[in-house]
């Protein structure tokens, strides 16, 4: 092949004679870092969140003429850059990109990509890599990023000629974006960024795959089998999870329920594709879900799960998990059913296609005897658990600031949750109207999402008020980023709940481990002080009654702003499935 | 334990064999074989895996797995009587001297191995069969001093009338043969 490095005027001159259309005829052969920028632009790539470093800097220079087109925003570490991808993607829908340099840069990037792929969050990371002749010599920040990011990702491929780029960048989006989304990872070896291609750059839309081929229609015979499960049932539940966001079915899924009237539980991730009002809603399933809602899976006859895939935080103990029912299992992805429970109808498909095809063959019903089982537990939930967490007594609790917050903005922000306790009180008070309004690290449970991923969910839906919600442990694991959320003015509402404990932990210490606090209590530094310090401003709501003037000053804000609240040092969160218990055994206090 | 094979059809694409056996360790199950070659297809892998388990279940859900790797063409999963299977040995032994002759007729028609090498100072005979009838032959041939062993993994076809092939995704294959 030569040294396609030197390409001469003659040969670009010659390539730019037999492409017509090409906007820059002079400039026909590109080197593989521009083919990056212009199969990124193809993909219709509005924003990228980034680090620059030695093996990704051809690429970066070939940004520095693309950034009236792509707005590359600059995180202050990649792993801020991983969840404000999956932010993006999660508020708006289209695929988060990444792009950050070999060795360091992409093991930060670890753990985003592993939160996306067990959050199904579609997003494409592109890896600077030594260059390929280097590969294997433990170069200067050359780390085995393919063997590094293997069993964590979708697919990932790495790039060493710049002819590849595009039909690899196509593969890649096609990939993240499709069946099941995920993370998908390009290493781009340094040779191939600065190499020239050997022919004008063409891209073409990866539409199809030979070895990948999600099916979004779901068979007939699947879908009249589990019809007629459905309008045999005399106990019908739905279980529906994150599924129903990613496929864009919640009118679907609204119309679905109208029709059969079976009530409807959500799963953590699947918060918001119902309405919280909407009177065949239930509430949510799960450790910390409500009380009803968890215990009448075992009473129901027939268990329609969409789109989720009864993780074992929903499950408890999978063994003792819907021993009674038949399960109809809508999913896209073949290998989860039957992965935790037995199920006696499969379809397999996309939650919206799969919902529009059983549609005409469920029957119009009501079911309003079972639905009043629901009510039951409802009130007791109510007395034993809401009025205590909202009691209005002693020291300001999590769960009046995220009722009064919800009141306020009337269940119409973008709530994007850490995880611990806080994460458990945003999901269970916030009265969600809108779909895309929870978005919270599920399956991995990675502490430091939120403040990233709010800002990246801002990003990706600006029209959208989003407030982060956060509490002190995990504020200060991804902190650095209100540098970026200040540089890019990006009006995040940040509230942090403070309770100076590692609360989720603290409260298994009590309740499991006979109260012995190990390494829970934390010595925090002055939030708002560090806030104003990266130039965003905020305050500290230390009182009852200050909460409304704070909630109303942190809403009102124009601009990034950090409110930090003082809770309630040692609540608990209830309801609680215990570890390792069946859902039945789920306790209110 | 019962024996599975498992075979995957895949594309030929460098790290597809750390993505397939990521699959087992994860779950920690060991494999007991595994084959890699390339089918009559142009660019088309076929592995074939071998690995015990008590859970026909399980090890449905891993076929599964397996499956949902992009470039994963297709996979089937095996019962000893489900295919037909066999290895290849090939054992090293010091030439045979007077003392210790070999009866090469022997070998041949009793258990259908061959000599594939004979030199001055070492033999090298080649026996295709089962695990069983491998190992009956190293037992015979044990005398006569082995100097290297070596087994290759299972390879297998199904007890269908249809190659597996047959099920692979529509496409203009371009063949090898």
């Amino acid at each position: 092949m030569g040294n396609y490095l030197t390409v001469t005027a003659a040969q670009d001159a010659a390539a730019g004679t037999d492409n017509e259309g090409a906007q820059i005829p002079h400039k026909t052969i590109i080197s593989g870092a521009e083919a990056l920028m212009k199969s990124l632009l193809a993909e219709n790539v509005d924003t990228i969140f980034g680090y620059p470093g030695g093996a990704i800097m051809p690429t970066y220079d070939a940004l520095y003429d693309y950034q009236d087109r792509i707005n590359h925003i600059l995180v202050r570490h990649e792993q801020g850059a991983s969840h404000a991808a999956e932010g993006y993607a999660r508020a708006s829908g289209r695929t988060g990109v990444c792009l950050v340099t070999s060795g360091p840069g992409a093991t930060n990037l670890v753990t985003g990509i592993a939160d996306a792929i067990i959050d199904c969050t579609p997003m494409v990371c592109i890896v600077g890599q030594v260059k390929s002749t280097l590969l294997g010599t433990d170069a200067f920040q050359e780390t085995d990023v393919m063997g590094v990011t293997m069993p964590i990702c979708k697919w990932n491929y790495q790039i060493t000629h710049p002819d590849e780029v595009p039909e690899i960048i196509a593969k890649a989006f096609f990939i993240a974006g499709s069946g099941k989304p995920g993370p998908v990872v390009i290493d781009f070896t340094r040779d191939a960024q600065v190499a020239m291609m050997t022919a004008p750059f063409a891209y073409k839309k990866c539409e199809k795959m030979l070895s990948y081929r999600p099916r979004l229609v779901p068979k007939k015979e699947q879908v009249e089998k589990a019809a007629e499960l459905i309008n045999n049932a005399k106990r019908p539940y739905i279980l529906f999870g994150h599924g129903v966001l990613i496929s864009q079915a919640q009118e679907e899924l609204k119309a679905f329920v109208e029709k059969t009237g079976i009530p409807c539980a959500s799963t953590l991730l699947g918060l918001s594709a119902m309405d919280v009002n909407h009177p065949l809603y239930v509430g949510w399933l799960g450790m910390h879900g409500n009380y009803g809602t968890n215990i009448l899976t075992d009473h129901a006859d027939v268990i329609i799960a969409i789109g989720m895939r009864f993780d074992d935080r929903v499950t408890g103990d999978s063994t003792k998990y819907i021993t009674q029912a038949k399960i109809v299992h809508i999913e896209i992805d073949p290998s989860e059913v039957e992965k935790i429970k037995k199920t006696e109808a499969p379809v397999i498909g996309d939650a919206k296609e799969s919902l529009l095809a059983l549609m005409p063959l469920v029957n119009a019903n009501n079911h309003s005897v079972w639905r009043n089982e629901f009510r039951k537990y409802e009130s007791e939930e109510h007395q034993k658990v809401t009025l205590r967490d909202l009691d209005g007594i002693g020291e300001l609790k999590m769960a009046e600031v995220i009722t009064r917050l919800s009141d306020k903005t009337n269940g119409e922000g973008c709530i994007v949750a850490d995880v611990g306790q806080h994460q458990m009180v945003a999901a269970r008070y916030y009265r969600f109207k809108n779909p895309h309004s929870y978005i919270a690290s599920g399956g991995l449970g990675t502490m430091g999402f939120a403040l990233p991923a709010a800002f990246g969910a801002k990003v990706g839906a600006p029209h959208r008020d989003v407030y982060a919600v956060i509490g002190d442990g995990c504020f200060q694991m991804t902190l650095q980023e209100l540098g970026t959320i200040a540089q890019n003015k990006t009006p995040v509402k940040i509230i942090i709940l403070n309770n100076n404990f590692l609360g989720m932990v603290r409260q298994w210490q009590q309740l499991f481990f006979e109260k012995r606090y190990s390494f829970v209590e934390l010595q925090n530094p002055n939030f708002v002080m560090i806030a104003k310090g990266f130039g965003i401003d905020g305050h500290t709501c230390k009182t009852r009654e200050e909460l409304e003037e704070s909630l109303d000053k942190l809403i009102d804000f124009d601009g990034p702003y950090l409110l930090e609240v003082m809770v309630e040092k040692e609540t608990n969160i209830f309801p609680m499935v215990p570890s390792g218990a069946s859902v039945s055994e789920i306790r209110l206090d | 334990m019962t024996n599975y094979t498992i075979c995957v059809f895949t594309e030929n694409t460098i790290g597809l064999l750390n993505k397939i056996t990521i699959i087992f360790t994860r779950r920690r199950i060991n494999i007991e074989s595994l084959t890699v070659c390339e089918t009559e297809r142009k660019g088309v892998s076929r592995f074939t895996i071998v690995i015990k388990h008590e859970k026909r279940d399980e090890v449905e859900k891993i076929v599964r797995q397996i499956r949902r790797i992009v470039e994963v063409l297709a996979v089937f999963g095996y019962l000893d009587d489900e295919i037909v299977y066999n290895e290849t040995a090939l054992f090293k032994i010091s030439t045979p001297m007077d003392a210790k002759p070999l009866d090469v007729e022997f070998i041949n028609r009793h258990h259908k191995a061959w000599v594939t090498y004979w030199g001055l100072d070492y033999v090298v005979i080649e026996k295709a069969g089962s695990e069983k009838e491998i190992y009956d032959f190293f037992n015979y041939i044990k005398p006569q001093g082995i100097l290297e062993f070596v087994r290759s993994g299972r390879i297998a076809v199904g007890r269908t009338p249809q190659g597996l092939v047959a099920y692979l995704p529509d496409a203009d294959w371009e063949f090898n043969l």
